[in-house]
């Protein structure tokens, strides 16, 4: 898997595969979970110095990248808690008497414009907009008030003195600059940030909206798939996105297993589609689960916006944009689980909603499955691999070793069964850093932080 | 089959479930009738516990209802080509009649008719009765489950006013201004939408338990100042709490007008008031 070049190598003789090693783990150990801790996002920032998470407690905790240490230029930086708030909280609807679910669905950062960062995260119903800013110096000499904050008798005042700004310990605070309500009536399940830099677009089961992030009380309209009559009702929005660099255009998909690129300025509403992705199906792999595990549960531009990644429940693909017959490139993620679609579908796990995500480079995708195993796919080399964030390698610098499912046959030793897998222990959300070899896996509660190896 | 990982459940029901499951996936032997039966079942009983829940998850309801959808359209096909097979005479165009097939209805057309007859339509079953019937009723199982549990996500769910932006080929985007701002015009659609369900709800049982379960809470109190609210004029004379109970066939109706906070609050006694539905109707 090539990644980016080293820091003063020349590619070395050792081999192009990359090694991913440990570097973190951020959560508690306990083998009783809190519901409220359940990891529900992972976002890196545009640098990458920032990791957000979202949980299901609707807390968001972002984790910033320490300066590379000057006795060791190769070590990379560890990543710490730099700010934690609460961002949602639950609500209840009283006009329907129902509860309005405080998790946090997405999140997504804004680029960096001054010092103060911006990050957008939702719930069911309603979006944030969350400035991020520090405070390191203080005022002091305040003419009104004593140093302890008692107001001053203006009488006894004789003379006017300028507040000085005094170094304090660095505070970080988080603050909602922008409340984006009552603009969806079924639950949000995306967000994306425009490549203007100036509108967002959010995403509910049937509807898609437009928004300047200036404006709170209004939003477009773009999408809406909701029938006349319900009863009609067969495919719903499951993901939603703008492309990286044309801000007129965006894509969703569906659960029928299809995506539709929209150009805004074709017409307002975009409900006719400029381009139809999808694949026919396979009559020969046809079963009654057909439809439910065609149903694609992310889409995800490469960041040279030529490519577009969709993740249904047992594979990859990667689509060309100018080709809307057939993907390029289709990934197996865990097609051992195709002979098992009726008990998962018993315990609902065929509804899990897995996310994909690209390697800066475009050249490797990673996405994840169960047991806490996750999957790389090199789209050069066409290897892939599987890994475990466990917390057995969870040694410091500790390579990961690969892991393999034994589909059939005899077990070899280190493989694991099919039937031995922990379907409770599923990872859906993962990140990879924007420029470096750095990935954050989020295993139900724990935040698992990898790295490449070094040599 | 799922492991050490998985959590057993305590229903005797779902664990039944979790071994015909695991025989569904290991068995190569299972007759495909029985397959399909058996993930119609799940299918049901899904959308069923979805029904109770005050807010059912939209993606899941509309995936499962498709897959029942498939298996009933199967079911269907299947139907009405076994005549064929019994008797290779009748002619394909025979056996489509889209204006006698109602859903609900497995057409079967009999065998052992000529082909000059063939086109007489008879609808005498060839099946066995009990079989016959058993797919009959579950076809309307199915086709109800799916539409009121649609239905019911709809007026439930669905508060905002329909949108005023003016279709394809319109340079100026629309504001849609009243999106969700304005609450009491959101109600007053809300209420709107439910007169015109409430007359079409005639197979949808938990408008019955909507009914008791406003009888339940509200017995004491006069229910003219609810029927007053109502946008449309009720399709039925509002009725006196003491005659509910015994007449909930007809009073239905109006009480789908009511708040739709009344409905929230029934759809979390629908076991016991299915329970009680099912005394007093006698099934």
């Amino acid at each position: 898997m090539a990644g980016v070049a080293r820091a003063g190598g020349d590619g070395g003789g050792s081999s192009n595969e990359l090694q991913w090693c440990f570097s973190q783990v951020k959560g508690a150990i306990d083998e009783d979970v809190a519901e409220a801790d359940i990891i529900s996002t992972v976002e890196f920032n545009y640098s990458g110095d920032l990791l957000a998470t979202g949980d299901k407690g609707g807390r968001v905790v972002i984790f910033q990248r320490e300066q590379e240490s000057k006795t060791r230029p190769l070590s990379r930086g560890e990543y710490n808690v730099y700010s934690t708030f609460q961002s949602h909280e639950p609500e209840f609807d009283y006009l329907k008497s129902l509860e309005i679910e405080e998790k946090i669905n997405k999140i997504r950062w804004l680029p960096q414009q001054n010092a103060a960062h911006f990050l957008l995260s939702t719930n069911d119903k309603t979006i944030k907009l969350w400035k991020i800013s520090e405070r390191d110096k203080r005022a002091e000499g305040y003419n009104l008030k004593d140093e302890d904050g008692r107001l001053r008798d203006p009488v006894r005042i004789k003379e006017l003195r300028v507040p000085t700004l005094k170094p304090m310990d660095l505070m970080v605070e988080a603050s909602p600059r922008r409340i984006f309500a009552n603009a969806h009536t079924y639950h949000i399940n995306s967000i994306s940030v425009n490549s203007d830099y100036a509108t967002y677009l959010s995403a509910d089961d049937l509807r898609i909206n437009l928004w300047h992030l200036e404006i709170t009380n209004r939003s477009f309209n773009i999408v809406d798939i909701k029938p006349a009559n319900m009863e009609e009702l067969t495919e719903v929005i499951t993901a939603a996105e703008f492309h990286p660099q044309q801000c007129n255009v965006f894509v969703y998909s569906s659960s029928k297993g299809t995506i539709r690129l929209c150009d805004m300025r074709s017409s307002a509403l975009c409900d006719r589609h400029s381009k139809f992705f999808e694949e026919p199906e396979d009559p020969s792999s046809r079963s009654f689960f057909s439809e439910i595990i065609s149903s694609i549960s992310d889409v995800k531009f490469s960041h040279n916006g030529r490519y577009m990644m969709t993740r249904d429940y047992l594979s990859v693909k990667v689509w060309d944009l100018n080709m809307e017959n057939r993907p390029v490139e289709t990934y197996q993620v865990h097609e051992y689980l195709r002979s098992k679609l009726c008990s998962l579908y018993e315990n609902d796990c065929i509804f899990d909603k897995f996310e994909c995500c690209w390697n800066g480079l475009d050249s490797t995708i990673m996405t994840g499955s169960y047991n806490n195993f996750f999957r790389m796919f090199d789209r050069n080399t066409r290897r892939d691999t599987t890994l475990e964030a466990s917390r057995e390698s969870s040694k410091s610098r500790a390579i990961l070793k690969p892991r393999k499912v034994c589909t059939g046959g005899k077990r070899k030793k280190d493989e694991i069964s099919v039937d031995s897998l922990d379907f409770n222990k599923k990872i859906l959300h993962t990140a990879w850093h924007p420029t470096e070899n750095f990935i954050a896996v989020a295993a139900t509660n724990n935040l698992y932080l990898f790295q490449d190896k070094i040599n | 089959m799922l492991g050490r990982g998985l959590k057993r459940k305590l229903s005797d029901y779902e664990e039944n479930m979790a071994g015909l499951s695991s025989a569904f996936d290991s068995s190569r032997s299972l007759p495909y009738p029985l397959k399909r039966q058996l993930v119609l079942n799940m299918c049901l009983t899904k959308l069923q516990t979805y029904k109770m829940l005050v807010e059912p998850n939209l993606h899941r309801s509309v995936l499962i209802a498709n897959t029942v959808r498939q298996i009933q359209e199967e079911m269907r096909q299947e139907s009405n080509q076994q005549p064929v097979n019994i008797c290779p005479g009748i002619t394909p165009s025979s056996h489509s009649y889209p204006g006698m097939e109602s859903s609900g209805i497995s057409l079967q057309l009999p065998s052992g008719i000529s082909q000059q007859e063939s086109s007489c339509c008879d609808l005498r079953s060839v099946e066995d009765p009990i079989e016959n019937s058993l797919l009959i009723v579950s076809d309307d199982d199915m086709s109800s489950a799916i539409s009121s549990i649609l239905k019911d996500l709809d007026f439930v769910e669905d508060i905002s006013p329909p949108t005023c932006l003016v279709p394809s080929g319109d340079d100026q985007p629309k504001f849609p201004e009243n999106t969700g701002l304005k609450l009491e015009d959101d109600r007053q659609d809300l209420k709107g939408a439910e007169c015109v369900f409430g007359s079409f709800e005639i197979s949808n049982s938990t408008s019955y338990l909507k009914d008791l379960a406003i009888d339940d809470i509200f017995e004491d109190i006069d229910t003219s100042m609810y029927d007053s609210d109502f946008c449309c004029p009720p399709l039925m004379p509002p009725r006196s709490p003491s005659l509910a109970t015994e007449e909930p066939l007809k009073t239905f109706p109006s009480c789908n007008s009511s708040s739709a906070s009344n409905i929230q609050i029934c759809r979390t006694d629908l076991s016991e008031l299915d329970h009680i539905m099912e005394i007093l109707v006698g099934s």
